[in-house]
Protein backbone atom coordinates (compact mmCIF):
# COMPACT_ATOMS: atom_id res chain seq x y z
CA UNK A 1 0.00 0.00 0.00
CA UNK A 2 1.51 3.07 -0.94
CA UNK A 3 1.49 6.20 1.23
CA UNK A 4 0.69 9.59 -0.11
CA UNK A 5 2.57 12.58 1.12
CA UNK A 6 1.15 15.75 1.20
CA UNK A 7 3.41 18.39 1.28
CA UNK A 8 2.31 21.84 3.08
CA UNK A 9 3.35 25.57 1.59
CA UNK A 10 5.12 26.65 4.70
CA UNK A 11 7.76 29.46 5.31
CA UNK A 12 10.80 29.35 3.35
CA UNK A 13 13.79 29.04 5.44
CA UNK A 14 16.76 31.09 4.52
CA UNK A 15 20.20 30.85 4.85
CA UNK A 16 21.58 32.43 8.65
CA UNK A 17 23.51 34.88 6.69
CA UNK A 18 19.92 36.07 5.23
CA UNK A 19 18.69 36.38 8.74
CA UNK A 20 21.91 38.52 10.12
CA UNK A 21 20.88 40.83 6.32
CA UNK A 22 17.37 41.46 6.80
CA UNK A 23 17.81 42.46 10.61
CA UNK A 24 20.70 45.19 9.98
CA UNK A 25 18.82 46.47 7.15
CA UNK A 26 15.09 46.49 9.01
CA UNK A 27 17.69 48.47 11.80
CA UNK A 28 18.74 50.75 9.21
CA UNK A 29 15.43 52.08 7.42
CA UNK A 30 11.97 50.73 8.91
CA UNK A 31 10.46 48.38 6.32
CA UNK A 32 13.72 47.40 4.20
CA UNK A 33 14.17 44.66 6.07
CA UNK A 34 10.77 43.51 5.12
CA UNK A 35 11.22 44.53 1.44
CA UNK A 36 14.83 42.42 1.64
CA UNK A 37 12.63 39.16 2.23
CA UNK A 38 10.15 40.38 -0.68
CA UNK A 39 7.44 41.39 1.77
CA UNK A 40 6.67 44.17 -0.46
CA UNK A 41 3.27 45.46 1.19
CA UNK A 42 4.19 44.92 5.05
CA UNK A 43 7.78 47.27 3.87
CA UNK A 44 5.52 49.81 2.82
CA UNK A 45 3.19 50.07 5.93
CA UNK A 46 6.13 49.51 7.98
CA UNK A 47 8.44 52.17 6.62
CA UNK A 48 5.06 54.65 6.25
CA UNK A 49 3.87 54.19 10.12
CA UNK A 50 7.53 54.23 11.58
CA UNK A 51 8.72 56.82 9.88
CA UNK A 52 5.29 58.60 10.23
CA UNK A 53 5.54 58.35 14.07
CA UNK A 54 9.32 59.37 13.99
CA UNK A 55 8.38 62.84 12.47
CA UNK A 56 5.37 63.42 14.23
CA UNK A 57 7.52 62.97 17.47
CA UNK A 58 10.04 65.40 16.15
CA UNK A 59 7.59 67.91 14.61
CA UNK A 60 5.69 67.41 18.38
CA UNK A 61 9.50 68.89 20.37
CA UNK A 62 9.85 65.52 21.47
CA UNK A 63 13.34 64.83 22.96
CA UNK A 64 15.87 62.10 22.05
CA UNK A 65 16.95 60.53 25.61
CA UNK A 66 20.45 60.96 26.84
CA UNK A 67 22.21 58.04 29.23
CA UNK A 68 22.60 59.52 32.47
CA UNK A 69 24.41 57.41 34.57
CA UNK A 70 22.75 58.37 37.73
CA UNK A 71 19.52 57.19 36.18
CA UNK A 72 20.29 53.59 34.85
CA UNK A 73 16.73 53.24 33.16
CA UNK A 74 17.77 56.07 30.83
CA UNK A 75 20.45 53.55 28.95
CA UNK A 76 17.27 51.74 28.34
CA UNK A 77 15.35 54.44 26.54
CA UNK A 78 18.32 55.61 25.01
CA UNK A 79 18.83 52.15 23.45
CA UNK A 80 15.39 52.24 22.38
CA UNK A 81 15.35 55.46 20.48
CA UNK A 82 18.86 53.97 18.50
CA UNK A 83 16.76 50.97 17.89
CA UNK A 84 15.09 53.37 14.91
CA UNK A 85 18.15 53.64 13.44
CA UNK A 86 20.46 56.38 11.69
CA UNK A 87 17.30 58.65 11.84
CA UNK A 88 17.86 59.13 15.51
CA UNK A 89 20.13 60.91 15.04
CA UNK A 90 17.85 63.59 13.48
CA UNK A 91 16.03 63.83 16.40
CA UNK A 92 19.39 64.28 18.72
CA UNK A 93 20.79 67.07 16.40
CA UNK A 94 17.45 68.55 16.06
CA UNK A 95 17.06 68.13 20.55
CA UNK A 96 20.86 69.21 21.42
CA UNK A 97 21.97 70.80 18.51
CA UNK A 98 24.66 67.56 17.62
CA UNK A 99 25.06 63.82 18.19
CA UNK A 100 24.95 63.27 21.70
CA UNK A 101 24.24 59.75 23.02
CA UNK A 102 24.99 60.70 27.46
CA UNK A 103 25.00 63.44 29.46
CA UNK A 104 28.83 64.39 30.74
CA UNK A 105 29.11 62.85 34.31
CA UNK A 106 30.24 66.18 36.28
CA UNK A 107 27.98 68.73 37.50
CA UNK A 108 30.40 71.63 36.71
CA UNK A 109 30.77 70.81 33.49
CA UNK A 110 29.62 73.53 31.11
CA UNK A 111 28.96 70.95 28.21
CA UNK A 112 25.95 69.06 30.51
CA UNK A 113 24.26 72.70 31.26
CA UNK A 114 24.01 73.62 27.96
CA UNK A 115 22.48 69.83 27.14
CA UNK A 116 20.45 70.29 30.34
CA UNK A 117 19.28 74.03 29.31
CA UNK A 118 18.91 72.55 25.75
CA UNK A 119 16.03 69.40 26.95
CA UNK A 120 14.41 71.75 29.62
CA UNK A 121 13.53 74.24 26.44
CA UNK A 122 11.90 71.17 25.13
CA UNK A 123 10.02 70.24 28.25
CA UNK A 124 8.17 73.52 28.16
CA UNK A 125 6.67 72.99 25.09
CA UNK A 126 2.78 71.56 25.51
CA UNK A 127 3.48 68.32 23.43
CA UNK A 128 6.72 67.53 24.87
CA UNK A 129 5.05 64.72 26.37
CA UNK A 130 3.31 63.49 22.84
CA UNK A 131 6.98 63.71 20.94
CA UNK A 132 9.14 61.86 22.85
CA UNK A 133 6.63 59.38 23.49
CA UNK A 134 6.20 58.90 20.07
CA UNK A 135 10.40 59.04 19.64
CA UNK A 136 10.18 55.81 22.13
CA UNK A 137 7.16 54.04 20.63
CA UNK A 138 9.09 54.46 16.78
CA UNK A 139 12.20 52.63 18.38
CA UNK A 140 10.15 49.54 19.77
CA UNK A 141 7.90 49.00 16.80
CA UNK A 142 11.38 48.94 14.97
CA UNK A 143 12.64 46.32 17.20
CA UNK A 144 9.59 44.46 16.65
CA UNK A 145 10.00 44.66 13.02
CA UNK A 146 13.75 43.07 13.67
CA UNK A 147 12.96 40.47 15.14
CA UNK A 148 10.23 39.91 12.99
CA UNK A 149 13.00 39.85 9.98
CA UNK A 150 14.65 37.49 12.10
CA UNK A 151 11.42 35.65 11.89
CA UNK A 152 10.50 35.39 8.14
CA UNK A 153 14.76 34.44 7.05
CA UNK A 154 14.72 31.89 9.78
CA UNK A 155 11.01 30.21 8.22
CA UNK A 156 9.39 30.79 11.44
CA UNK A 157 6.89 32.64 10.41
CA UNK A 158 5.61 33.55 6.35
CA UNK B 1 2.38 70.59 15.65
CA UNK B 2 -0.95 69.18 17.34
CA UNK B 3 -2.25 70.46 20.74
CA UNK B 4 -5.33 68.74 20.89
CA UNK B 5 -5.33 65.59 23.31
CA UNK B 6 -7.84 64.30 21.48
CA UNK B 7 -6.82 63.89 18.05
CA UNK B 8 -2.96 63.08 19.01
CA UNK B 9 -5.23 60.29 20.86
CA UNK B 10 -6.78 59.00 17.48
CA UNK B 11 -2.78 59.53 15.35
CA UNK B 12 -1.06 57.60 18.20
CA UNK B 13 -3.89 55.00 18.26
CA UNK B 14 -4.47 54.71 14.86
CA UNK B 15 -1.01 54.03 13.77
CA UNK B 16 -0.39 51.45 16.28
CA UNK B 17 -3.35 49.90 15.54
CA UNK B 18 -2.36 50.00 11.58
CA UNK B 19 1.18 48.81 12.64
CA UNK B 20 0.32 45.47 14.50
CA UNK B 21 -2.50 44.46 12.02
CA UNK B 22 0.26 44.44 9.75
CA UNK B 23 2.58 42.78 11.72
CA UNK B 24 -0.39 39.82 13.30
CA UNK B 25 -2.10 39.18 10.29
CA UNK B 26 -2.10 38.38 6.81
CA UNK B 27 -5.24 38.66 5.30
CA UNK B 28 -6.97 42.10 4.49
CA UNK B 29 -10.24 40.92 6.66
CA UNK B 30 -8.09 39.98 9.73
CA UNK B 31 -6.17 43.15 9.46
CA UNK B 32 -9.13 45.57 9.36
CA UNK B 33 -10.58 43.48 12.43
CA UNK B 34 -7.38 44.15 14.61
CA UNK B 35 -7.10 47.72 13.07
CA UNK B 36 -10.69 48.73 14.60
CA UNK B 37 -11.25 46.07 17.71
CA UNK B 38 -7.53 47.74 18.43
CA UNK B 39 -7.54 50.95 17.60
CA UNK B 40 -11.28 51.76 18.82
CA UNK B 41 -10.32 49.68 22.19
CA UNK B 42 -7.39 52.31 22.37
CA UNK B 43 -9.40 55.17 22.01
CA UNK B 44 -12.77 53.89 23.90
CA UNK B 45 -10.64 52.86 27.16
CA UNK B 46 -8.26 56.19 27.05
CA UNK B 47 -11.79 58.01 27.09
CA UNK B 48 -13.06 55.88 30.26
CA UNK B 49 -9.52 55.91 32.03
CA UNK B 50 -10.01 59.86 31.46
CA UNK B 51 -13.28 60.26 32.89
CA UNK B 52 -13.59 58.08 35.70
CA UNK B 53 -9.67 60.49 36.37
CA UNK B 54 -11.65 63.80 36.33
CA UNK B 55 -13.16 63.65 39.58
CA UNK B 56 -9.56 63.25 41.04
CA UNK B 57 -7.31 66.99 41.39
CA UNK B 58 -4.13 67.33 40.98
CA UNK B 59 -4.16 68.49 44.65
Amino acid sequence: MSETVVEQAGPEARPAAAAFVACFLAWLVPGLGHLYLRKKERAAVFFAVVLGLFALGVASDGAASLFEPRQPLSFLATLDNLATGPIDLVSRYHTYGGIVFALPGEDGDPRRTDLLNRLRSRVRSVTYEYGTIFLLTAGLMNILLILDCYDIASGRKN
Amino acid sequence: MIRSHFVNLVIFSGLVAVFFAFLTQSETKDRLRVILVLGGSMIVLSLIIAYVMYPFPLR
